[in-house]
């Protein structure tokens, strides 16, 4: 049965002026190992359809799992009927679609080995060793790693007459070992926020000796003194940690849908309004922000959005400048776009796509300029790795970041190891204080898979990515 | 396949020495509005199915929301084939056994009633309401009808269902934001007009507003404002993460380390909310029975919630938190904000987060409304503030109680007057 023309027509025959219909199956394995304990080894299949009508400028999206021709009659139905309810209340404020070609193509995320394939046995015995290499230092009191393998398989028609073939996989090892000393308990976590590539990506990596290296700085950090208060000082973040601070700081705020208010009741709104477009400095003049749905490994590469619309790459902030928002069809005609950026995603069959943050990262720095020469070049100043405790107001202004692991730099060089460390600031201040960035040869992709937004909630993934950075006096402290 | 159908499969098809399962099914309407129109609206049935299985001590999981004797006999065959190669699990323990599980009444006939088209009008006079004061409303109106059974070889079977209706709204109106939001089981308590009488009275609190810089300063925590900072702390009440060191309440059970005035339970004795049948685990089935469970009292932590394995070896009795009853006390806002020279009055927080595990401390920032109040009576609204808070040492300030109040499905907390909250940042709004 051919339930993506079945859908489409029926959709039509009801008198959708748009529809879609994404049959998806999500297959998740997840493995994972505190200490030697195999606390999960899963396979966790959701497979099922959405079907979305657009009808005088209002929505209704109905999903079911049961796949039969009256199951997805019923279900076109039921969307009809939804878009018809909300349509009456739109009756003054109707949605809009940039207009959009129809797409005949397929994408398959490019990977040498499916990790699907290698055996569980072999990945718990990997776990094993690692854990057991993190359990043999003295003061490590708890050691995880968890493992998730992740797969999309999704075929898309629309009554545009576009048909998509979508497979999409990434996978995300995860390891933290926690210290115990002196009535203090810290972690420190090897996590790369995973990548859309296959098992090689494993293979390439020691993780052995990844582990290693964090159980060792587990027992550093536990030991390590406390910053003291809070003063105005020089941070150098590195990319892993300014991943999550550009998703937070930049990512959000610069989400169409945001800006326009559509999250108001939960997620929040946006400081980077419309006026501000191609004139606001969002940063300094060396930062420049790039959306790309195109690059590779990223978890937002999937060759087409949930509206049907191509992965594409453009500015977000150009030379400092606020330059563009990341979009979906429906949002972009709010502010007089005729395209959409191609960032409408869904997490799984039954929820209805959302605007979501593309793959977003900084730019490297055009000089020449290594990690060990910023480093140098900073007499006073604390170094940042990896992700910590990270909350931000809802128009996106106000943060405070922690970090996983921390050097104080003095005179040049990485002093002394500290833990607790926190920073504050804000939009736009943070990235205007931006005054050196690593160049290409440093920059390094980092995941995010656990992005939580609308309601009903979804987790969406995307990539980010840096070089080194510096900021100049930001707020940096100890805890409370 | 119905439940009861995929129950009787599950149990002759499975092979394994040791199995449990579990069957979640969720009907949903859902209908989320924005700045007075519509942008989203769906609807659909989600169920999954998990089974968990082991031979010996090794174990293996599958999970499916296919209901087909194909895919049932996949969900099988996948779980056994997992545990077939998985490792010996020296954590491994036997499935739960027959079991007297507590009562529930978690379903509302006027929520299950509720059709779309009524619902659709309360979004309609949401925006009618809204447009009336020339504002802008965004807000999501839902219902859930869900429904679980779980069983396993030891002959444990427990069944649970309840019922959701939500309806929140945040009104903007020039600068001011403010939010209101109704969580029960229960349609049938819901009244649009006082909910937006609320907002309305809010929103007009917040028009004049002045900058204030942060500082530590009494607060009058709504009980929106206090579930949300307490919710964080079932995390850090694990009873192995406790015994394990990583938490604020290592060797602290039986000792003063919560305030007198609090007392915090998960409780089946009060109707207003959802009290669960059985516990789930983290990676779903355990099957805990969801017993009435006195976690602090007078401030004395009399119980930790504690999965099957930790306590099994510990002889405790497994437990976990189901619901949040916080016992509230007979004071009013008004007679808090005379106990205090000055303070400050908090609808809801955002965006809370841990910043040290080991010592309890969270930070998160205001939302939705702050108000300075001096010599007893408000003044004005202030901008929203961070703060950095250990939440437990939190409550060894707190001055006063109030009414308690419905502040979700599962929460009933009063609002809290606390001495010398620390906010460490402000935001320009």
């Amino acid at each position: 049965m051919n339930y993506l023309d079945l859908a489409m027509d029926a959709a039509l025959s009801l008198g959708a002026e748009y529809a879609d219909i994404r049959i998806q199956k999500t297959t998740d394995q997840v493995v994972t190992m505190r200490n030697l304990s195999l606390k999960n080894a899963d396979i966790r299949i959701l497979d099922g359809y959405g079907i979305r009508i657009f009808k005088d400028g209002a929505w209704g999206f109905a999903h079911n799992n049961v796949f039969s021709k009256e199951a997805v009659i019923k279900t076109v139905n039921r969307a009809y009927e939804i878009a018809c309810l909300s349509a009456k209340v739109n009756k003054d404020k109707k949605l809009r679609l940039a207009p959009e070609r129809s797409y005949i193509a397929s994408f398959k995320t490019p990977l040498k080995i499916d990790p699907f394939d290698i055996p569980l046995s072999q990945k718990v015995e990997m776990m094993m060793d690692v854990n057991s290499m993190m359990m043999a230092f003295e003061g490590i009191a708890q050691t995880s790693f968890h493992m998730i393998m992740h797969k999309d398989e999704k075929l898309f028609a629309s009554t545009l007459g576009t048909r998509l073939e979508i497979s999409h996989q990434f996978i995300d090892p995860v390891i933290t070992a926690t210290a115990i000393y002196d009535g203090d308990s810290q972690s420190r976590t090897f996590d790369e926020g995973g990548r859309a590539v296959g098992w090689e990506w494993i293979e390439s990596m020691d993780l052995t000796e990844k582990a290693k290296q964090i159980a060792e700085e587990a027992l550093m950090k536990v030991k390590a003194d406390t910053l003291g208060p809070e003063e105005r000082r020089t941070l150098i973040l590195d990319p892993n940690h300014l991943g999550l601070t550009m998703h937070e700081s930049v990512g959000h705020p610069t989400e169409l849908d945001r800006v326009l208010g559509w999250e108001a009741d939960f997620a929040g709104i946006s400081f980077a309004t419309p006026e501000k477009l191609k004139n606001y400095q969002y940063g300094s003049e060396i930062v420049n922000f790039m959306g790309d749905n195109t690059l590779e490994g990223g978890l937002a590469t999937m060759g087409f959005d949930d509206d049907g619309v191509p992965g594409q790459k453009w500015h977000i902030i150009k030379d400092g400048i606020l330059n563009e928002y990341g979009s979906t069809r429906d949002t972009a005609m709010e502010i007089g776009l005729d395209y959409s950026r191609g960032c409408n995603r869904a997490t799984y069959y039954y929820d209805q796509p959302i605007n979501r943050i593309p793959n977003l990262y900084l730019m490297p720095g055009k000089e020449k300029l290594s990690l060990g020469q910023l480093i140098a070049d900073t007499d006073d100043g604390v170094y940042i790795q990896g992700r910590g405790s990270f909350s931000i107001d809802q128009h996106r202004v106000n943060f405070q970041f922690g970090g996983d692991f921390f050097w104080e730099i003095k005179n040049g060089k990485l002093h002394r190891p500290l833990k607790k460390v926190l920073y504050k600031s804000c939009n736009p201040e943070f990235w205007n204080s931006c005054d050196a960035i690593c160049d290409e040869r440093f920059w390094r992709p980092f995941g995010v898979v656990n992005c939580g937004k609308g309601q009903p909630s979804q987790t969406a993934r995307m990539t980010h990515g840096a070089s080194p950075a510096r900021f100049r006096n930001i707020r940096v402290g100890g805890s409370q | 396949m119905k439940t009861e159908d995929i129950r009787k499969f599950i149990i002759e098809n499975t092979k394994a020495d040791d199995f449990s399962c579990l069957i979640r099914e969720v009907d949903s309407h859902e209908t989320r509005f924005a700045q007075n129109g519509i942008t989203q609206h769906l609807a659909g049935p989600k169920m999954g199915i998990t089974l968990n299985l082991s031979f010996g001590k090794k174990s293996g999981s599958s999970s499916t929301n296919q209901s087909d004797e194909k895919s049932l006999l996949q969900l099988i065959k996948t779980a056994e084939d997992i545990a077939m190669l998985a490792p010996e699990d020296p954590e491994h323990i036997a499935s739960a056994k027959e079991i007297q599980l507590p009562k529930i009444d978690n379903v509302s006939q006027a929520t299950l009633d509720l059709s779309p088209e009524t619902m659709v009008d309360i979004v309609q006079r949401s925006i009618d309401k809204a447009r009336a004061m020339d504002a802008l409303v965004s807000g999501m109106c839902e219902k859930h009808h869900h429904k679980l059974c779980m069983f396993t070889k030891n002959g444990f079977h427990g069944k649970d269902e309840f019922t959701i209706f939500g309806h929140s709204m945040t009104l903007k109106k020039g600068d001011v934001e403010t939010k209101v939001s109704y969580d029960s089981k229960d349609y049938a308590g819901f009244d649009l007009d006082s909910l937006f009488a609320r907002l309305a009275s809010q929103a007009e609190a917040l028009k004049d507003l002045k900058s204030f810089d942060a500082q530590k300063i009494a607060v009058i925590l709504r009980p929106a404002a206090l579930m949300e900072l307490l919710r964080y702390m079932g995390w850090m009440l694990n009873r192995r993460q406790s015994d394990e060191g990583f938490t604020p309440f290592t060797g602290m059970l039986d000792k003063q380390c919560f305030g007198e005035l609090f007392n915090f339970s998960s409780t089946r004795t009060r109707d207003e909310i959802i009290a669960h049948s059985f516990i789930t685990g983290w990676g779903m089935p355990e099957g805990i029975p969801a017993q009435q469970t006195q976690w602090v009292e007078n401030g004395v932590l009399k119980n930790m919630p504690v999965g099957r394995y930790w306590a099994e070896k510990t002889g405790a009795e497994p437990s976990g938190i189901f619901n949040m009853y916080i016992q509230g006390g007979d004071v009013s806002e008004e007679e808090m904000m005379k106990m205090v020279p000055r303070g400050l009055i908090i609808n809801r927080f955002w965006y809370i987060r841990p910043v040290d595990m080991k010592r309890g401390e969270l930070t998160g920032m205001t939302r939705d409304g702050v108000l300075y109040f001096e010599d007893g009576e408000i003044k004005h609204a202030v901008n929203n503030l961070r703060f950095n808070e250990i939440p437990h040492e939190m409550t060894k300030r707190f001055l006063a109680l109030g009414k308690e109040e419905l502040a979700s499905a599962s929460a009933i907390v009063p609002t809290a007057l606390i001495g010398d909250f620390n906010f460490v940042d402000k935001t320009n709004f």
